[in-house]
This record gives structure tokens, C-alpha cells and sequence, in this order.
């Protein structure tokens, strides 16, 4: 052979040559799918593109975020959709996550009860599908709560019936909106304390008042600036009229049930991830830790907490994308989120399948992305640092 | 120069005399013959109209309307594989080519014709749009319901409808939109409703599936205007030609006292020409289509006339005691028409 063709053997240069002729292979199977669906969809009559998204939607949505009306075009629709299943996943992710760790906790409890109880908790959810928690939490749980007329009240501001929960609104969002600004400032502020605080330990090894500064910007701040802006707003509050409790804003019960199932569900889950991650430290470094006169709740959270971190972050992101792609079974009981509104009420109106649930699979797949590359940025945070 | 244009107009008379003889090709006739039966979309179980029961036999108007196209196509009527639908199926399903015919109580609207690469080939129900409520809510008419929460099939015409209605009234009502028309009724039925809307003959069927079907009431004045009939896919004019004239015939047959009762009678001796034309005594219209010319014959003979279907599904021999209303024939004040086998 030629020296002119020598760098055929360069296996550098035949590992770029078949990656890249895979690539365009793959490439060009997927032009020839677009262009096959669509040359046949004209000849079909159907319609294809994206204009639909400009259309009026027409579809009324019980449950908005989003300021959408039924006046509003498709992509609002779509926008509303997305932000009810954002809204229901990232509220399902935060209280599944503390269930499960009390669960996974109190599995490995020493109380003999608590553990038993923790493990029939766990075998139960692992062995039951989705479907029938979402199922169960609508038509067993929430169906049972009483009509409008008997609502069961809270204080008389807020109320509870089976067309789910009715809470007071701010008039005008002002004041309230001067105190979020408050809370998110002594936020900021706490973060900052604790990194002078830690810097500070780590240079002269002295201690800051961590806990009372804390109570300060955590707790009394906020709840005084709530109380001043609740007190300084006027409120729209419910009243019983006709079929039901009118003004205010209405919790659905679609979303409590949808959101009761996730949560019990990933709990279940979370919770034997929790425990492993647990059981991965060796015992060795409890022991280590009650020598140096650690008591227990220290040693947890000192000790075994952190290290069991490194172990669990990667299933749990398993589990928290989990939650967001079964956010989906709210379908099943009319909850608006994505699926509902846009692969159901909107795909059916305009027909257009192919794009719907392209748009629906790419949002999907945005997220779950986005959530991945949060957790994959932790997991290297929370990683062992050698120093 | 002679013989070259009489040659040539020779040869022009030719295929003239031979495309005459020929008719158009149908992909679905020839599917349907070759494999034996007649694939029909139908509603996943709507009493009156597509509804199994335990045994696995359909019947309802939707379902006559298939019986009928099979036994005018294959001359047997029972030779039809149902296969039942949900609000999202039901056009994908008759798009892709599984079915054949959708027959499933679906509104004809301008978009779905324009967008959906769907042909609705007349009307065989009109139905009109209103709302199931509790008796103890004292409810008279749809205005009354403001503040209430409706429960809907989401993706039906009603979805939309609904919506529209109530906005252009300034009525604040809560839409709650379920992916199945049963999941819905289950919904209102356990309170999570005041209301569920659907069409008035869709509503008498549906009632029963309620636990106590007599505290409820079906409000009377329709709040829109919903024709619906079957519907086949863009393409294969030829297919289309039967569907839409196998519905002609079944109501031309009532309206001509054609029934399955005395069909044979009829056939044998009325002197009615279009009576002998839609039965296959003459004109040979059947084979204009490429099917036998007793093909109305058999269908009449196996399934009945329009009227006779509309009272045992959905009428008043049939639990649901629907009137005829809208539903009779144009010559008796209603809305039924066929234009005529001539």
C-alpha cells in the first residue's frame, strides 16, 4: 500500500472515520423519516407544521398559573400546561424527598415497631402500581370529602369540599410583594452569615451564633414581614353562593390527589435509597464518632448523613426524574398538566399528533436534562474532597 | 393520412368503450373483500349507539349503520370486526388505515373536514349538546348553571362548546376536562360535578351507567347543534361513493316503505321504479359501485331501514325513548334527507 493511504491504519483516524459515518447514517434515517411522515400526511389530507400553535385554543382550563384564558392560542396553552406539571413534580419532589428520608430513618430505627412499620410501609408501595395510589387518592380519598354546602372550614377563611380547596387571595399584591422581596433578602443575608461564619471557623477555629442568627432571618423576619403585609392587604375572601364557594382561589382536587400519590409513592422508593446509602458507611465511623463523644442525632447528621449523600445522589436522581415523567398519570383523573391539556384536549382538536407530541416528548426531555446536569453538578459538590 | 386518423379514432373509440366498463380502483373494496369482513370504528360503549354487551354482540344505531355497509359490500352483515374507540383514538385509528369506516357519534365540523384528512358522508343522528344535572340542584336550563363545575370529555366538541357558551353568557363555570367520556360521568357521579355535558342521545344512554339513575335529570334545550354521521379518510373516491350511498339507502328505504319485513314482496312486485332501482330490480346500480345489485337488498333485509334501526337503538322500542324529533324524515318535520336513487 502507498504512503499516501498510511494513515488508513491510524486508528485515531478510523475511530473518527466509523463514529462519524454512524453519525451520518443516523442522521440521514431521521430526514428520511420526517420527509416520509410528511410527504404522506399531505397526501392524507392532514395537516402538518406549526401554525396550529397560533390558533385560538378555546379549551378551558380549571387550574392556571399562567394568567391563560380560553381566549389565548394553543402555545399558551401548552405554557399552561407545562407550568402545572412543573408546579406538581417540583412540590412532589420536595415532600417525597423528606418521607422517604424519615421512612428510610426510621427503618433502621432501633425501636423495634417503628422499624417493622417503616418495612411494610416500603414492601406495600414498591409492589403496588402508580396508577392505582393516583386512582385511590381520587376516587377513594378525596371523593369522600363532603359536598359544598357541609364544606368543612378552616377559621372561616378557608374551605374544604370535594371541589377541593378554596383559599383566600391578596387584593392587591403590593404589600406582599414588598415582604417576598424582605424574605428573599434575609435569605441572601443567612447565606452569606454562614459563609463568613464557615471561613472564619476554618481560619481561627471560632464558633458564630449560628442557630440564633438563624432564627432571626429565617423564621422572625419572614413571619413579621408576612403578618404586616397580610395585615396591610385586603383579601378576597370565599363565600358560599350558589353551587359553590365564590372568589379566592381554588386548590383543585385533581392536584391533591395527583400530588398525595406521588408523593406516598416516590417515598417508598426514596426511602430504600436512603437506608442503603445509610448502611454503605461502615459502622467503624460511628463508632469512631461515639468515642469522640458524638451523641446519636450528631452522628447522623455529622457523620453518616454526609458520607451516605455521595452513595445516594445518584439513585435519587433516578427517582426525581421519576417523579417528573409520572407527573403524567394526572391524565388519568383530569389534572391539567401537559399531557392532559396538550397531548389530550389539544391533539385531539387539531390533529396534529406528529408535532404535539414531539413538542411534548422535547419538553420532557428538557427537563428531565435540566434536572440531571442539577444533580450531576451536586453529586461532584458533595463528592470526597482530598486535601 | 386517411388510414393514420382513422386508426387513431379507432383506437380512441376503443378505450372509451373499455373505460367504460372500467371502474375506478379501490384499494379498501378489495381489502375488505380479500380479507372477509369489514373493519368499523366504533365508541368504546355509548348504550343506543356502539355499546357490547356480555357476550360480545354490538348493537346501536352507529353499529346498524356498519351491519348494513357489510352486508351491502360482503352480503352478510355480520361480518364486521369492531373496534372500539376513545375521543383521542378515534381519528388516528380511521387516518392509519385500521378501520375502515369510523361509525362513532362524532360531530362533522368544518375543521376536522379541512385539517384532519377526514370525509364525513352524511347524517345519520343530530344530536344536540346539553347537561345532566342532580334533581335536588333545581336546575331548569343551562343559564342557571353559573358558578357550577362541569365535568367533560376533553377533545370532544362539547369541550369547546361548553366553553363558549357559558363566555359569550358571562357565566363563571369550572370546566374539568377527563380523557374518557366514562371517567367523567364516574367524576360527577361521585360529586366532583353539578354537571356533565354531552349530547342529549348520548346522555339517555349514559344515564343508566349512573348509580341511581333517577335522581338525575337531563335539561331539555339543547345549547348547540351537533350532526354527526360516518366518516372515512381522504382518497379512494370509490370507497367513499359506498359509504355515503349505503346511508342514503338505508333512509331512501324509509322514506319508500321499504322495510325488512316486506323487502322480498317490495323487490318482486313494486312498481315504484326508484323502489326497483334501490332494491336492484333494474338500473344495476350495485355494479356502478363494483357491488352485487341486491347489494341495498340484503342490507334491508338484514339490518332494516333507517327508521326501523332509530326505534330499536335509540328510539322508542329501545330503553333510551328518544323521540324522533330532529331525527324523521324531511317529509314528517324533521331533519333526515336522501337525495334520490335515480
Amino acid at each position: 500500500m502507498s504512503k499516501a493511504f498510511a494513515f488508513i491504519n491510524d486508528k485515531r483516524v478510523r475511530d473518527v472515520f466509523y463514529q462519524a459515518a454512524l453519525l451520518i447514517g443516523l442522521a440521514a434515517l431521521l430526514v428520511y423519516f420526517i420527509r416520509n411522515a410528511s410527504q404522506n400526511m399531505v397526501q392524507a389530507g392532514i395537516a402538518s407544521g406549526f401554525n396550529f400553535l397560533w390558533r385560538t385554543s378555546g379549551i378551558e382550563v380549571p387550574f392556571v398559573l399562567t394568567g391563560y384564558t380560553q381566549s389565548d392560542n394553543i402555545l399558551s396553552l401548552f405554557w399552561a400546561g407545562v407550568a402545572n406539571t412543573l408546579l406538581v413534580t417540583v412540590i412532589a419532589l420536595v415532600l417525597s424527598t423528606a418521607l422517604g428520608f424519615l421512612i428510610g430513618i426510621a427503618r433502621l430505627s432501633s425501636i423495634w415497631l417503628v422499624q417493622a412499620i417503616a418495612g411494610a410501609y416500603v414492601e406495600f408501595v414498591r409492589n403496588i402500581p402508580l396508577l392505582f395510589f393516583v386512582l385511590f387518592w381520587y376516587f377513594g380519598v378525596i371523593a369522600a370529602l363532603p359536598a359544598p354546602r357541609e364544606s368543612l372550614s378552616v377559621f372561616g377563611v378557608a374551605f374544604l369540599n370535594n371541589r377541593g380547596l378554596t383559599i383566600p387571595l391578596p387584593d392587591a399584591g403590593a404589600n406582599l410583594k414588598y415582604a417576598f422581596i424582605a424574605i428573599a433578602i434575609s435569605c441572601l443575608l443567612h447565606w452569606l452569615f454562614l459563609r463568613w461564619a464557615r471561613r472564619r471557623k476554618e481560619a481561627t477555629g471560632r464558633d458564630a451564633p449560628i442557630l440564633r442568627v438563624g432564627l432571626v432571618l429565617l423564621l422572625l423576619i419572614p413571619v413579621l414581614a408576612l403578618t404586616w403585609a397580610s395585615l396591610a392587604t385586603r383579601w378576597d375572601i370565599p363565600v358560599l353562593r350558589g353551587f359553590n364557594y365564590r372568589g379566592g382561589f381554588v386548590v383543585i382536587p385533581e392536584f391533591v390527589a395527583l400530588l398525595a400519590a406521588l408523593v406516598t409513592y416516590t417515598a417508598g422508593f426514596i426511602a430504600e435509597i436512603v437506608r442503603g446509602g445509610i448502611q454503605s458507611v461502615p459502622h467503624g465511623q460511628i463508632e469512631a464518632s461515639s468515642a469522640l463523644g458524638l451523641r446519636p442525632g450528631q452522628t447522623l447528621r455529622l457523620v453518616t448523613i454526609p458520607q451516605a449523600l455521595r452513595v445516594m445522589t445518584p439513585p435519587m436522581t433516578n427517582q426525581y426524574l421519576n417523579v417528573l415523567k409520572n407527573s403524567s398519570f394526572g391524565a388519568a383523573i383530569a389534572y391539567p398538566d401537559v399531557v392532559s391539556l396538550f397531548m389530550g384536549s389539544a391533539l385531539t382538536n387539531t390533529g396534529q399528533a406528529i408535532e404535539i407530541i414531539a413538542m411534548t416528548l422535547a419538553l420532557y426531555l428538557v427537563i428531565g436534562l435540566a434536572v440531571s446536569a442539577f444533580m450531576n453538578w451536586y453529586n461532584a459538590r458533595i463528592a470526597l474532597v482530598t486535601r | 393520412m386517411k388510414t393514420f386518423v382513422l386508426a387513431a379514432a379507432l383506437f380512441a373509440a376503443g378505450t372509451l368503450a373499455a373505460s367504460a366498463q372500467q371502474l375506478a380502483p379501490s384499494p379498501t373494496l378489495d381489502a375488505i373483500k380479500a380479507r372477509g369482513h369489514l373493519e368499523c370504528g366504533v365508541h368504546l360503549g355509548l348504550p343506543g349507539f356502539s355499546f357490547a354487551n356480555d357476550k360480545g354482540e354490538w348493537t346501536g344505531l352507529d353499529v346498524d349503520y356498519c351491519r348494513a355497509l357489510a352486508a351491502a359490500v360482503l352480503g352478510d352483515a355480520t361480518k364486521v370486526k369492531y373496534t372500539p374507540t376513545s375521543v383521542q383514538q378515534r381519528w388516528p385509528i380511521l387516518q392509519s388505515g385500521q378501520v375502515d369506516v369510523l361509525s362513532r357519534n362524532s360531530t362533522i365540523t368544518f375543521s376536522r373536514n379541512a385539517t384532519l384528512g377526514l370525509n364525513f358522508q352524511g347524517i345519520n343522528f343530530y344530536e344536540g349538546q346539553t347537561f345532566i344535572v342532580r334533581k335536588k340542584a333545581n336546575v331548569k336550563s343551562a343559564e342557571e348553571l353559573d358558578g357550577a363545575s362541569v365535568c367533560v370529555a376533553a377533545g370532544s366538541t362539547e369541550e369547546k362548546n361548553a366553553a363558549d357558551w357559558f363566555r359569550e353568557r358571562n357565566l363563571k363555570v369550572t370546566i374539568t376536562n377527563f380523557q374518557k367520556n366514562d371517567d367523567a360521568i364516574t367524576a360527577y357521579d361521585s360529586g366532583r360535578c353539578d354537571a356533565y355535558t354531552a349530547g342529549v342521545g348520548a346522555l339517555a344512554g349514559q344515564r343508566a351507567k349512573l348509580k341511581v339513575p333517577d335522581d338525575h335529570i337531563i335539561l331539555t334545550k339543547p345549547i348547540s347543534n351537533d350532526p354527526q354521521g360516518p366518516v372515512t379518510r381522504y382518497g379512494d373516491e370509490r370507497w367513499q361513493l359506498i359509504v355515503r350511498w349505503v346511508l342514503n339507502g338505508t333512509i331512501a328505504a324509509e322514506m319508500l316503505g321499504v322495510t325488512s319485513k316486506n323487502v322480498d314482496e317490495m323487490k318482486a312486485n313494486s312498481k315504484n321504479t326508484e323502489v326497483r332501482r334501490l332494491l336492484g330490480a333494474e338500473g344495476g346500480f350495485g355494479a356502478m359501485m363494483g357491488l352485487a345489485d341486491d347489494w341495498m337488498y340484503k342490507a334491508i333485509k338484514q339490518v332494516g331501514n333507517y327508521g326501523e334501526s332509530y326505534e330499536r337503538t335509540v328510539g322508542l322500542e329501545s330503553p333510551l325513548k328518544l323521540e324522533r324529533g330532529q331525527n324523521q324524515l324531511w317529509t314528517k318535520g324533521g331533519l333526515i334527507f336522501t337525495p334520490p336513487f335515480q
